[in-house]
């Protein structure tokens, strides 16, 4: 039984680990770089330098790290559950790299093209939180345990509106022969040729981007890892390489949510222009689209450091309450409005106007929010009477 | 989450978190208790002391020349403020004039350290909040500034033992007041930065809003001051309600805050920089050449029998010194009344009920130096 | 033993004089009004005296008496407590010093009361300022010195299993409390 890959015919083993192969040879790479990247650009916010000193500008410091780190001992604390201390960075890392499979960079160029793409990336995703609820666990430490709880509470708070906004696209996709709806990536991107989606629903192209920082546990939404609260969350007892498994992880989640949100909110390889250049010169042509991917991910990941470098974290409980009060009903009055378009057949402009509408709800309300004062939500206990009753 | 009559049904259990004596954001070496039920903070109990070197103790056996140093290491980010008090107790005991440049000159040092104190809370304060570093970085390079004209004119970044009973140790550079207008160009600077930075973030003032609120009358009961007393709205300011130096010579607002939560307390503290600015200007202007040690000291200083509480408006509020002398070149008894100890206190009650997270940035809010609270 | 030894006593007409020109120019008339039914005295004698405040020193029985009535808002309002120290003076005793102020008048006036060797006991004031608590387990640990009615008696700063000596007493050179901390390396007393 033969395989292909990329065009070339292969057996069916060999293309399996050329493909694995591929997917973790290039992520591994890409999150390296992006550590390396993060570090000069928030240096650069920070008007510091950032790594200098190993290698021309510092670009060997992500490879010394990782050495680094692979030279330490891996420790495990004694009280610690061993199996679930020590699996749980396999429980984050692998499905991360799993999504790969179905990234779309250029046209045909996606390790796997799924029919169900769209869905198979969520619902590998979402996986993680397994391993970080493992992690804390295991670790038998309150700080890692009130990260993980953290961490599993926003997960799963948060996968809802960001799946939501992702289905009201793919509601709209609008296929040749006047069918809508798909949730094969290839396809999705390829309709953006000449208009991508975030004109049609920027509602759900914001809620997508917030639930993005949220699960990738990004500023503002770090609390489960937050370092002048929690102390690094789940992964505080981790060192060596379990440690770097985490953290790489991190990073190619980061990768690929931004390859998502490209692929499929701005145009991934088609806008503008993808096919055009392809049917002059094929080789110009998936150059042209691997850029067009690159700068749009690339874009896509320089905000989130961005975001980083200048914003405050936000609170266990306005950041559930984000979640379940202003995000998800957003997101389902976009799906609702997505709906009563296709379905009564109305022009596709008052997708554009319902979510739009539905975008200045959202900045009125976080404006409302954040002017008023917190309110004490709990009382004393006397807990710790016997201790100090002062 | 607070239990409510459905969720008491479900048998749930009060975690502790000891945070400290080793976490990022206890601000040195400061162990809290957390009684935490679920989120929610129910029960806090701080633990000092691991700073403690006994500096009452040590000043006993030194003359009151060589307490100055001592002072410095109690208060290690407003080391003028802390030296100024200890000056001025010997000084007003021994009955010593201080020449008029030497007294401009501390005013100034006293003010721009308070510049540079503050600077320190803004980074800290805007790390304890989330973000990541980058107002930290911008504080402190603001405060680098300041540090380096320190060292120009003392010879040391932060212990100074600058400030001598009777006047200053040595002469300030040449250059000082050109060297001051560009430090207080960069200090405004850096208090438009904060101001952007965080004052007007959306996420920064959900964060501080409401949170680690304190009335006033709790504030005074609890013998809070500084910044962290005039936030909850009593405009208590030893500058000039117990004026010493010449702080009745120039004008200055004294900053209060409304609602005593965190935003407040911050919000003292950074419009308080602008004043500290405005005073500086002022003294600039007054700053005239002259003597900076009286024409007569004694090589051993010796102060008649007596005692005296001094205080001064240090940035983190009264920084006291109780000397009492029994005649002789050391002081019988020195007591150093801390203010960071007194705002400690109040930590327990602006903390119970508020968010784990919350009370990371309350505790940052009042700005300790343990090296204070611990003496 | 409870009498005052601080209060100035009279021996000429010149001394009384001093003492009544300086009283004249501090707050005693107002204190000595609020003080009423306490036996407080205040001090003039020069060497005693502070150079800012005035002392006023009363007997460790009444000191809750003294701060409770200063701290009354219709009274003085001394609502602030400054600070609450002691101040060891070997065999007569150790004395209690209080510092007050009034957010609203702007007095300040010191308190003090001394405690005699043999009983180092005197009620606590946390009733009547919470910030006395912290103060109070302070020098209940640097000076041995125990609060009655203390809520939480415990050391502050030390150890909490130091309280058999007290640093900040006199009888307690430097070099004592080398030999506590390290073993081994102790300095021989009075080698400092």
């Amino acid at each position: 039984m033969n395989g292909e890959i990329f065009g070339f015919e292969i057996n069916i083993w060999l293309d399996a680990l050329a493909r694995l192969g591929l997917a973790v040879g290039l992520m591994t790479v890409a999150a390296m770089a992006l550590i390396y990247l993060e570090r000069k650009v928030i240096a650069r916010f920070q008007q510091r330098l950032g790594p200098t000193r190993t290698g021309p500008a510092g670009i060997l410091q992500s490879p010394a790290d990782a050495l680094k780190l692979l030279g330490k001992e891996d420790l495990r604390p004694k009280n610690a559950d061993p199996w679930v201390f020590e699996l749980a960075p396999y429980f984050v890392f692998v499905p991360i790299f799993l999504v790969f499979v179905a990234i779309p960079f250029a046209f045909g160029w996606q390790i796997r093209i799924l029919e169900l793409g769209l869905l198979y990336v969520l619902a590998v995703s979402s996986i993680n939180i397994v391993g970080w609820v493992m992690a804390g666990w295991g670790s038998d430490n309150r700080y890692a345990m009130l990260g993980a709880l953290r961490a599993a509470a926003q997960g799963i708070s948060y996968e809802l509106p960001l799946v939501i906004a992702l289905v009201a696209v793919a509601m709209v996709v609008s296929l040749p022969g006047d069918v809508r709806g798909s949730l094969n990536l290839g396809e999705i991107v390829t309709e953006q040729g000449h208009i991508p989606y975030i004109v049609w629903q920027p509602l759900a192209f914001v809620i997508f981007y917030v639930a993005m920082l949220a699960e990738l546990n990004r500023t503002p939404f770090d609390i489960p890892v937050g370092e002048s609260e929690v102390v690094g969350g789940p992964f505080v007892e981790y060192s060596g390489i379990r440690w770097s498994m985490f953290f790489l992880g991190e990073y190619t989640a980061l990768l690929l949510l931004s390859l998502l949100g490209a692929a499929v909110f701005l145009g991934g390889w088609a806008w503008p222009l993808g096919e055009t250049v392809a049917e002059q010169n094929e080789i110009l042509g998936v150059l042209y689209q691997f850029g067009l991917t690159a700068a749009k991910t690339g874009f896509l990941i320089f905000t989130v450091f961005w975001v980083r470098a200048t914003m405050p974290r936000m609170r266990v409980d306005q950041l559930m309450a984000f979640s379940w009060k202003v995000l998800l009903p957003l997101s389902f009055a976009q799906i609702l409005a997505n709906g009563l378009v296709l379905v009564y057949g109305w022009p596709d402009v008052l997708l554009l106007l319902a979510s739009g509408a539905g975008l200045v709800l959202l900045a009125v309300i976080i404006d409302r929010a954040v002017k008023r004062p917190a309110e004490r939500p709990g009382r004393p206990s006397g807990a710790l009477e016997g201790e100090a009753a002062t | 989450m607070v239990a409510n009559t459905h969720e008491q049904e479900f048998e749930t259990q009060e975690l502790l978190i000891n945070m400290g004596p080793q976490h990022p954001s206890t601000h040195g070496v400061f162990r809290m208790v957390l009684g935490v039920d679920g989120e929610v903070v129910t029960d806090v109990v701080p633990h000092i002391g691991y700073m403690h070197r006994g500096a009452e103790k040590l000043c006993e056996t030194m003359d009151f020349r060589q307490g100055v140093g001592y002072m410095d290491r109690t208060e290690y980010l407003a080391n003028f403020n802390a030296e100024l008090s200890y000056v001025l107790a010997v000084e007003k005991l021994a009955g010593i004039e201080v020449p008029e440049r030497a007294q401009w000159v501390r005013m100034i040092l006293c003010e721009l350290n308070r510049l540079s104190s503050h600077f320190m809370f803004t980074g800290a304060f805007g790390t304890d909040v989330g973000v990541f570093g980058t107002a930290f970085v911008y504080s402190f390079r603001e405060r680098e500034v300041l540090l380096d004209l320190f060292e120009e004119i003392t010879g040391d970044r932060l212990m100074y033992a600058y400030f001598r009973p009777g006047g200053l140790a040595w002469e300030v550079p040449d250059n000082f007041e050109s060297r001051v207008h560009e430090v207080l160009l960069s200090a405004e600077r850096g208090i438009r930065d904060m101001d952007g930075l965080l004052t007007q973030n959306e996420i920064f003032l959900a964060r501080t809003k409401g949170v680690g609120a304190i009335s006033a009358a709790d504030a005074i009961d609890w013998g809070m001051s500084g910044p962290s007393l005039r936030a909850s709205g009593v405009p208590l300011d030893l500058r000039r309600d117990d004026p010493y130096l010449y702080y009745p010579q120039v004008k200055f607002d004294v900053i209060t805050g409304e609602a005593g939560d965190v935003f407040d307390r911050y919000h003292v503290r950074l419009k308080e920089m602008r004043e500290s600015v405005r005073i500086i200007e002022q003294c600039m202007e007054r700053l005239a050449d002259g003597p900076i040690l009286p024409e007569r000291l004694p090589r051993m200083l010796r102060t008649p029998p007596g005692e005296i509480y001094e205080r001064t408006e240090a940035p983190r509020g009264e920084y006291g010194i109780y000397l009492v002398s029994q005649g002789g070149n050391r002081p019988y008894r020195l007591k150093i009344r801390s203010a960071c100890l007194s705002n400690l206190q109040a930590l327990r009650d602006m903390t119970i009920g508020h968010y784990v997270a919350d009370a990371v940035v309350i505790l940052g809010s009042i700005d300790i130096v343990l090296c204070e609270v611990d003496r | 033993m409870t009498t005052e030894d601080g209060a100035a006593a009279p021996d000429g007409a010149s001394v009384a004089d001093a003492a009544r020109d300086y009283l004249a120019g501090t707050i005693w008339a107002q204190v000595d009004e609020a003080l009423s039914g306490i036996t407080a005295t205040p001090v003039t004698d020069e060497a005693e005296r502070s150079v800012i405040d005035l002392i006023v020193r009363v007997p460790p029985r009444e000191v809750v008496a003294a701060l409770r009535a200063l701290r009354n808002p219709e009274g003085m309002n001394f609502d602030y407590l400054r600070s609450l120290t002691a101040v060891d003076l070997e065999e007569e005793g150790v004395d209690v010093v209080y510092h007050l102020y009034s957010v609203e008048t702007k007095h300040n006036v010191t308190i003090k009361s001394r405690l005699p060797v043999d009983r180092l006991v005197v009620d606590s004031a946390t009733a009547v300022w919470r910030a006395a608590n912290w103060y109070e387990r302070e020098v209940g640990e640097m000076f041995g010195v125990r609060f009655d009615g203390h809520p939480d008696p415990r050391n502050l700063l030390l150890p909490e299993e130091m309280t058999d000596f007290f640093p900040l007493r006199k009888s307690h050179p430097l070099a004592e409390i080398e030999v506590l901390q390290g073993e081994g390396i102790a300095y021989e007393e009075g080698e400092l």
